[in-house]
């Protein structure tokens, strides 16, 4: 019960501003005589998202399967990897500059060569996903399985634990906050990454949809991609907070 | 250099130790960290032994590489070469006491995401119990440790005195017939200490472990202990070892005992000069900073 009267009342602040917003944007778009390529009213855009539903839910589909996909399989990927390199600490030494570097250039920058090798179809898209959060994943992890103190450490060695049952009892339960944060940015950064890359070269996905609706000077159907990808979006946030009390329930 | 630990050893240690070795004995042990010039003796020539069944307590000033000598003692960091760790009588190689010594560290070392029972039960599922017979186990023991109706709840929801608790249970769940306990009641404050060291005792008497029990506190030292060592400022040797003959089940007024007074007398004064050398021995270095 008192979840539920705390959750009403920071949802309630954030509905009245949201409305608020939406209503003054609609008043200005009239009151001023805003032409609609310029910037349509929020009833224009709800009205095309229902017109054009039959589109825009096939490209949020093949979006929602890219990201998806991208970020399960990087997901594994970097958690795999991190637990290599702290089970070999030489590796580990060779290896992060490199990731470090790698991380530093958006990876949105790869897009071309990731089409030219994985065609246009939704491999590419799901390589980039992939790629997008296996690296913050690695990094967050790596930081995580190596925080536990060497008392800690010591304490498990002492009751006769092997290298394994230190990752599985301590390393990987204290790595899960930082895991959970790499999720997070991770699942922003793919999300951007395959819509890119959908506008840059692909047959499907909300990106296409809205570079064909810019190509056509289409802007309420910009807007209506636009806003189902936020939408999309903030569903699979909501869908990671929800994991996040799962991985991480001790708190 | 051993037989002169024995006949220090309290009554029980004296007429035991003629058939049974010692069940912990510690030959020349030396810890040396670095190499000339800049070497730092952590551990020097500590001959100790302790006999199955003793509470021995180990007292000295801070920094005397009390908890190096822990650590070597349960198998984390290997004594130099010159020495030797007998348990039993048998010689143990390098990592061979890892899991024959039932450690407790001086911080609780609680995981945040485990319950206190699933804490508790951490040892028994290292040595690969499963978590419905572990639980089994440490819940018997949940009333004798002051911590029933406690199981489910999480390591943050407890008191110091609670978490060290569960901390010991964990540690007494691992059945070792040795137990190291450093400094485990440090952090609390006097009067959970107090009824913490009484506790202590009865369950020792009661479970029958040899106990080697490390503070920098004199009273509790000899409220406990069968035998009080004291250790020299670094690097740390065992200076004196003094039998504890008060009588048990001891209990609060032991501590005003003129016997108590007497021994606590002798100790303070050996315990004190080691203490001023380390303070002393920081001088000087600091000196010989300022100097230079």
């Amino acid at each position: 019960m008192a979840i539920r009267l705390n959750g009403l009342r920071t949802a309630l602040p954030v509905g009245l501003a949201l409305a608020g917003l939406l209503l003054a944007w609609e008043a200005a778009v009239r009151l001023f005589g805003v032409p609609a390529f310029v910037l349509p009213g929020p009833s224009g855009i709800l009205v095309t998202i229902a017109e054009k539903s039959n589109i825009l839910s096939a490209g949020l589909l093949v979006t929602l399967t890219e990201v998806a996909g991208g970020f399960a399989i990087g997901t594994f990927i970097g958690v795999a990897l991190a637990i290599v390199l702290v089970l070999v600490p030489p590796l580990e030494l060779m290896a992060i500059p490199l990731v470090i570097a790698i991380n530093s250039v958006p990876s949105v920058a790869f897009v071309p060569l990731v089409l030219l090798w994985f065609g246009l179809g939704m491999a590419s898209k799901i390589a980039l996903a992939a790629f997008a959060v296996a690296i913050v994943v690695l990094l967050n992890t790596l930081q995580g399985l190596k925080r536990p103190e060497s008392e800690a450490i010591n304490l498990l060695r002492s009751f006769g634990a092997s290298r394994f049952g230190i990752l599985f009892r301590l390393r990987l339960p204290a790595a899960m906050p930082f895991l959970v944060t790499g999720l997070r940015v991770g699942l922003a950064r793919s999300t951007i990454v395959v819509i890119v890359a959908e506008m840059m070269g692909g047959y499907g996905g909300l990106g296409q949809v809205i570079y064909q609706a810019t190509a056509m000077m289409d802007s309420l159907t910009v807007w209506a991609g636009v806003v189902v990808a936020s939408m999309a979006s903030l569903g699979l946030y909501g869908l990671l907070v929800a994991l996040d009390r799962k991985l991480v329930w001790w708190r | 250099m051993s037989s002169e630990g024995i006949q220090n050893g309290g009554m029980a240690a004296r007429s035991k130790a003629s058939v049974i070795p010692p069940h912990l004995q510690l030959v020349n042990v030396w810890k040396r960290f670095g190499s000339e010039p800049n070497r730092t003796v952590a551990v020097s020539n500590v001959d100790l032994s302790i006999a199955p069944g003793e509470f021995v307590t180990l007292i000295g000033p801070s920094g005397c590489g009390k908890s190096t000598l822990f650590n070597m003692i349960a198998g984390l960091l290997p004594p130099d070469s010159d020495g030797s760790i007998l348990l039993s009588g048998q010689p143990q190689p390098d990592g061979a006491l890892l899991g024959k010594i039932a450690f407790m560290p001086q911080k609780d070392l609680l995981f945040p995401w485990r319950t206190v029972l699933d804490n508790a039960t951490l040892a028994l599922e290292v040595e690969g119990m499963s978590r419905r017979k572990a639980r089994a186990k440490a819940e018997s023991l949940f009333p004798e440790f002051g911590l029933m109706g406690f199981e489910r709840h999480y390591p943050h929801e407890l008191s110091g005195g609670m978490r060290q608790r569960v901390a010991l249970m964990r540690t007494f769940l691992f059945e070792r017939d040795l137990i190291l306990l450093d400094e485990p009641f440090g952090a609390l404050d006097a009067l959970t200490r107090a009824m913490m060291q009484r506790w202590l005792l009865d369950i020792w008497e009661r479970h029958k472990r040899t106990v080697l029990f490390i503070t920098h506190d004199i009273d509790e030292a000899i409220f406990l202990g069968d035998k009080v060592m004291v250790m020299t400022a670094r690097p740390g040797t065992i200076k004196q070892t003094e039998t504890i003959a008060l009588p048990r089940p001891r209990d609060a007024s032991v501590i005003t005992s003129p016997d108590f007074m007497e021994i606590k007398r002798r100790l303070l004064a050996s315990v004190e000069e080691e203490s001023m050398k380390t303070f002393a021995l920081s001088r000087d270095a600091a000196d010989r900073k300022t100097m230079s």
